[in-house]
């Protein structure tokens, strides 16, 4: 299995708002994640992708395979995917542990799973079948929640350290992700880092996260990628830097696109943290 | 009782779609928030994602209706249209049929227009880049055989008629052009159209109604010698070399004797 990588050091999620001026001024950044789906066409974006990846090391972050779908994943999807990677020879792949399926629906978004043997076989497939398709080892991203399943008889970070020690997958540890699902579901935050394959873990995500509040008072923590990372979510970055070593970050910020600026800002941050837990510099 | 893995998303998908909550909710663990609270956060990204990218393809339908109004029909529009995909670039090509039957929306006549338009304009963007086929490819069918003849078009290529003049609608919309806006003859006639990329650019332009309705067969893959019977007295060689050379056709097959009949 192919085992590219990227950088260690800050990339920001490349969105359509950005591509003019990040062609035009070629600032700098580490490198660039975009959704692979996004790209699945011809035409003006495809083209820019064609232009900025000479400059700089991409990360395909899918949304759409589905790896927990109970009726299987799109094989007709994956192999777009994978003409994708043909074209971009990205330094990583990912996708999401959760399913977005059913029927002949496509329901839009990372649906959770219960954390059951039934998923963990179900998902272990689908990553075997992946990593077949696409001919490289991918990388599996821990969602937010916002619901647990009455059923469920693993923890969640039992459950991706299954799927990456059967697989050989990678994980791609979004450490907002496990700020929000832990505040949201009681869990030990700094415990679910603790716990994780440090080997296994490829990628950092972060992202803001807005809050929710419900009809009882219980508030609800919602990962909506419209805003700066969290402070807490900067501590637990450190935190997360301390076991894993030094790993390429990304800073994802979609709703309320800020200013390329603001996105270089934060990807600033990420280093000048990554550098003081590693006392590295980091180019 | 504990659902199969299917059963659990056979209910949840439904819950997303039509609200229906009773069997998802007594799987979920309340801890604090009632079910269905949780799940309405689910329901809420599915719409409000899908919403999102009918704003992006619908850009002049919306400004004509209001932002509000077309978050209502989006939802609306989502939740009984669901995508069939996860190529959301891809997504609300029911959109145009949808808002020719949607009531609250008769009074715009020619609103349907305008999102068909949109949508041809969203794929020729999107459309993947196969290699146009090349007329030198064509030496290979002999002079008898040309009327058997069927072109598939570049998937970016379409036609596009309305009793509207929809594209200068679209144009003054969308260039926020309010002068433009107020002189607009609806009752101007109308409008034949062809919507295609050209380099990286989408361009519409119109063709006059003989010249619209010759490509408009040859894009739908009808047989050449079927063409030619049609629209007698119309130079269909031309356009068909004009087609050609702009490179609307992806490639071609043969069709057999029968079908020309």
């Amino acid at each position: 299995m192919v085992g590219a990588s990227l950088p260690t050091g800050a990339g920001i999620g490349l969105r359509f708002q950005h591509h003019e001026r990040v062609l035009a001024t070629r600032p700098r950044i580490a490198w660039l994640e975009v959704h692979t789906e996004n790209y699945f066409g011809g035409g003006a974006s495809a083209r820019t992708l064609e232009r900025v990846r000479v400059d700089y090391p991409i990360s395909l972050h899918g949304v759409g395979l589905g790896l927990g779908n109970a009726e299987g994943i799109d094989m007709a999807h994956l192999g777009r995917v994978r003409d994708v990677v043909r074209r971009v020879d990205p330094g990583l792949v990912s996708e999401h542990l959760s399913w977005s399926s059913f029927g002949s629906a496509y329901l839009a978004d990372l649906l959770p799973l219960p954390m059951t043997e039934e998923a963990l076989e179900l998902v272990c497939s689908h990553v075997d079948a992946a990593q077949d398709v696409l001919r490289r080892q991918v990388l599996i991203e821990n969602p937010s929640t916002y619901l647990q399943f009455t059923h469920s008889t693993i923890a969640e970070w039992e459950f991706l350290s299954a799927v990456a020690q059967r697989t050989g997958c990678g994980i791609l540890c979004d450490v907002n992700n496990v700020f929000v699902s832990a505040t949201n579901h009681g869990w030990d935050a700094e415990e679910y880092i603790a716990q994780l394959p440090a080997g296994a873990v490829r990628e950092i995500h972060l992202a803001g996260h807005a809050v929710r509040e419900s009809s009882y008072g219980r508030r609800l923590l919602v990962d909506d990628h419209g805003s700066p990372v969290a402070s807490p979510v900067w501590d637990l970055y450190e935190t997360a830097l301390t076991r894993f070593g030094p790993v390429p970050t990304l800073i994802e910020w979609d709703t309320n696109v800020p200013s390329l600026d603001v996105l270089i800002g934060e990807a600033e941050q990420a280093s000048r943290r990554m550098a003081r837990v590693h006392d590295t510099v980091v180019a | 009782m504990t659902p199969s893995l299917r059963e659990l998303q056979r209910s949840f998908s439904c819950c997303l779609i039509d609200g229906h909550d009773a069997a998802v909710a007594s799987w979920i663990e309340a801890d604090g928030i009632a079910p269905p609270e949780r799940v309405a956060v689910y329901r809420d990204t599915f719409l409000s994602t899908l919403h999102r990218a009918l704003v992006l393809t619908f850009p002049a339908v919306r400004r004509l209706v209001g932002a509000d109004f077309f978050e209502g029909v989006a939802r609306i529009f989502a939740a009984e249209h669901p995508p069939t995909h996860a190529d959301l670039n891809g997504y609300g090509e029911g959109f145009p049929s949808f808002l020719k039957r949607f009531a609250p929306a008769a009074s715009l006549a020619y609103l349907p227009d305008v999102a068909r338009l949109e949508w041809a304009v969203n794929r020729a963007l999107h459309a993947e880049q196969p290699r146009s086929l090349v007329v030198a490819e064509l030496d290979r069918v002999d002079a008898e055989e040309a009327s058997r003849l069927r072109f598939i078009a570049h998937p970016s290529v379409s036609t596009l008629g309305s009793l509207y003049p929809v594209d200068v609608v679209w144009r003054a919309v969308l260039g926020e052009d309010d002068r433009a806006l107020a002189e607009l003859d609806l009752a101007a006639g109308p409008c034949h159209l062809i919507v295609e990329r050209c380099r990286d650019e989408v361009d519409v332009s119109r063709l006059d109604e003989t010249a619209w309705a010759v490509s408009s067969a040859l894009f739908d893959g009808v047989p050449l010698g079927l063409v030619v019977e049609r629209h007698a007295g119309t130079d269909v060689p031309a356009w068909l070399a004009a087609h050609l050379l702009a490179g609307r056709f992806a490639s071609y097959t043969l069709v057999e004797k029968e079908a020309l009949r």
